[in-house]
């Protein structure tokens, strides 16, 4: 090559690799347009002789969600005409990503979702309203009308975040599949719940390969599944339920050590891993990833039973599926993990009475009763879990999202046997979880026992436990 | 002579007047392009350098300074994810770009015979390029589904061993280097414009002298393509180093609450973009992720340099006698 045309592929090459660099750095988040439909009552408006406020709302949630979200926002606008709500949707996988963007534009919502890793290290640069402040002010509303495990706190006094809704786990099951197969259905109240050896004979029954022989049967065939009897998801909620079930925890007590290689925690998420490898009854869940939803696994007759979160009953009730509900099989002690995304306040609104309005709006099921009648989320309100009333409202007035073991297997379980998740005391969460998680795909494999995975997880995490919430320091 | 020696240098100042004119209204036209390069691309590039020494993250009250610490956190393997990222991409692009590079050629010595349908096979392997890459995951991700999947239902029908594909750590990256192979219409599409340059006296000298269909692929359309396959080295390396899309959609977890996995299964195919995607947004550490993307920056300088190097040896460039 000659000298000179060196010099220009060089400039080529370097402009290349920059470009590369940056555009590996740049962020391409999807703008997300709001919605038109909320407009106001410009004559209402004047009536009311108020400043127009216009909150921003971010959110994420399936297509079903979106709609009861925006018909709680538009009602709220109805209510209290002054002040227009633009909710934003955005992808749950993307959520970080993009509110890390907006906070860099300084465009940040007034109101919304948090996950918890982020709002976890957000909550730690002092970004949210302490709600215990706000609710101290609030004539209407107390602390003890609360479910008690749902605050995010930061110290015992300061709450930065407080659960979107009452969620937790249930054994979701197929009736139709569980006549066929002619095993007798899973119980409702705590105390009958399934040993785990009892599950997992069910479960074999269920499961049948594409010659009809189910797990059960010597010929069966386990690369040649047609249903599968239970599918479960691999992130650290539903593995919770065993773990905490089984006595175990991610750290100790005191929040100095990482535990999840405890006896207990190993020996709950091995009998997890076996449903997969050893008793061919479950997906693997790295495959799972390319099968459709739980709920549409459930409906299509991928699986017989899901091990999920109540707000399945939304698209189940939706798409009108033969379903019920059950509690969990029990390790030692039944319980549910209750867990929830965070609702926040952000300080640099502009606004934040206007937003612990919408905010109040939304956990009154009174005022938003869509969002619980459809089956998305339970009350955060502990009087609708206690008032048959008020149960009738939101539980009865819908049967098709919740089934007849409903109130049993997910309503005064969680009021009962409710046990906050892991997202609620785990400091530093975001890194402690992801690296665990990621060193747990080799035990969803096969290829190695949860206690080798979890003790090399143990070793390297260590200088990343950064202590529990819920322990004064 | 006076008078046209006055003109001449008159004409030469309006020259260079001109020239400068010129030089202003040109420098004006591209403007555009130099602000975007400095705003869009110098300005975040020298910020990105300043902040892989400190510890930035979005919405933190302050940074301080860290000098070496964020280099020295992924070195130690203090930084969990460093490795398996390393480990991860320098296996996909030293797989997937020779892989592409042979695969496309052969491809494009194909579709520059003359065969039935050649303009239908033509647009076949250009097509998936014009498919969104996302969408195209997606549908890749369901037909691939190991249980249930178009993939291995097929590969059952003629009695073939099916694969795990995207589920397991073993198969998820060599399952997203086929994925790439199936992308490479535009690599196709250079080397068959490049083939078509190659003069018909060539292989007509060659066909005269006995050659046969293979020493025409050797002796002429080899040694005439080389500075084309040189370019789609350089370029399929680039990308191939940088590539994000296919494992973000089709091998990393989506569940929001509590650390979604990006490149799984256990890290496998956590490439290096990836990576850094995953501590910017997933841990909010900027200053780790600037750290990462220098490093990147880095490697691709060196690796892109030591091809031009060695690209002397064995590219052959028309009409330039001064080769090595």
């Amino acid at each position: 090559m000659k000298k000179g045309s060196k010099h220009v592929s060089w400039l080529i090459s370097l402009m290349l690799v920059l470009s590369l660099v940056l555009s590996a750095c740049s962020n391409n988040g999807n703008e997300n347009t709001s919605d038109p439909a909320q407009t106001t009552n410009d004559a209402a408006k004047d009536a009311e002789k108020k400043e127009p406020v216009k909150l921003k709302f971010t959110y994420w949630g399936s297509p079903d969600e979106k709609k009861a979200i925006e018909g709680a926002t538009k009602k709220f606008t109805e209510k209290y005409p002054w002040i227009t709500v633009e909710p934003i949707q955005i992808p749950n996988s993307d959520y970080n990503t993009k509110l890390t963007a907006m906070a860099a534009g300084n465009d940040i919502p007034d109101t919304g979702y948090m996950t918890s890793d982020l709002g976890d290290t957000w909550a730690k640069e002092g970004k949210f309203v302490n709600l215990f402040e706000m609710l101290a002010n609030d004539p209407e509303l107390k602390k003890e009308n609360y479910l008690d495990y749902i605050w995010y706190k930061q110290t015992p006094d300061n709450a930065w975040g407080i659960s979107t809704a009452g969620e937790a786990f249930g054994l979701f099951y197929r009736k139709d599949l569980m006549e066929n197969a002619g095993v007798a259905t899973p119980p409702t109240k705590a105390e009958n719940a399934w040993t785990w050896d009892q599950f997992v004979e069910v479960a074999k029954k269920l499961t049948i390969d594409k010659k009809g022989n189910t797990a059960m049967d010597p010929d069966f065939d386990p690369k040649n599944i047609k249903q599968y009897g239970v599918t479960f998801e691999t992130w650290a909620g539903p593995i919770n339920n065993f773990v905490f079930s089984n006595g175990g925890d991610w750290l100790s007590k005191d929040g100095k050590d990482f535990t999840l290689n405890s006896p207990e925690s190993v020996e709950a998420i091995q009998k997890l891993a076996d449903l997969i490898n050893v008793h061919h009854v479950a997906p693997s869940p790295l495959a799972a990833k390319s099968l459709p939803a739980m709920n549409v696994a459930l409906q299509s007759g991928i699986a017989a039973m899901a091990i999920g979160g109540q707000w399945m009953n939304l698209d189940l009730g939706n798409a009108k599926v033969n379903y019920d509900l059950a509690v969990l099989p029990v390790l030692k002690k039944s319980l549910t993990v209750a867990i929830s995304g965070a609702t926040v306040l952000f300080k640099d609104s502009k606004h934040p009475e206007e937003a612990w309005m919408l905010f109040k709006w939304m956990s009154d099921p009174a005022g938003a009763i869509d969002l619980y009648s459809s089956g998305l989320w339970m009350p955060t309100l502990k009087s609708w879990y206690t008032d048959p009333a008020l149960i009738a409202k939101w539980v009865d007035a819908n049967p098709a999202a919740h089934p007849p073991g409903f109130k049993d297997a997910m309503m005064n379980q969680v009021l009962n046997n409710g046990v906050p998740d892991s997202s609620y005391y785990l400091k530093n969460q975001a890194k402690i979880v992801s690296v665990t998680l990621s060193s747990l795909d080799a035990v969803w494999l096969g290829k190695k026992t949860a206690q080798d995975a979890l003790n090399e997880v143990a070793a390297q995490i260590q200088p990343d436990i950064q202590g529990r919430y819920d322990v004064a320091e | 002579m006076e008078y046209i020696e006055k003109m001449n240098a008159a004409s030469r100042t309006s020259k260079k007047k001109k020239k400068l004119k010129n030089l202003y209204i040109g420098l004006l036209f591209v403007s555009p392009v130099l602000l975007g390069y400095a705003i869009f691309i110098l300005g975040p590039l020298i910020i990105s350098i300043i902040l892989s020494f400190t510890d930035f993250s979005i919405g933190a009250k302050s940074t301080k300074f860290v000098g070496l610490l964020n280099y020295k956190d992924m070195f130690t393997g203090k930084d969990f994810f460093f490795f398996p990222a390393v480990k991860a991409t320098a296996y996909y692009v030293l797989i997937s770009v020779p892989l592409t590079i042979v695969f496309s050629f052969l491809v494009a010595v194909l579709l520059n015979q003359r065969i039935k349908f050649r303009g239908f096979f033509r647009g076949v392997f250009y097509l998936p390029v014009i498919i969104p890459i996302a969408s195209a995951s997606i549908i890749w991700m369901w037909i691939l589904q190991p249980d249930f999947g178009v993939a291995n239902y097929l590969l059952r029908l003629v009695g073939l061993p099916t694969s795990t594909w995207l589920a397991s750590d073993t198969t998820v990256l060599p399952t997203l280097i086929l994925f790439s192979l199936w992308l490479s219409g535009s690599t196709i599409v250079i080397f068959l414009a490049g083939l078509q340059t190659i003069p018909s006296h060539l292989y007509e000298a060659l066909e005269v002298d006995g050659g046969n269909g293979w020493h025409k692929l050797i002796y002429v359309m080899i040694p005439l393509s080389s500075p084309i396959i040189f370019f789609n080295t350089v370029i399929g390396f680039i990308n191939s180093i940088q590539t994000f899309v296919q494992p973000f959609i089709m091998s990393s977890g989506n569940s929001g609450s509590g650390g979604a996995m990006m490149g799984g299964p256990d890290n496998a195919s956590l490439l290096y973009v990836l990576y850094v995607f995953q501590n910017a947004f997933r841990f909010s550490k900027m200053g780790a992720a600037s750290a990462s993307a220098m490093l990147l920056l880095i490697v691709t300088l060196l690796i892109t340099a030591m091809f031009f190097k060695l690209s002397g040896y064995w590219v052959h460039s028309e009409g330039d006698d001064s080769r090595k």
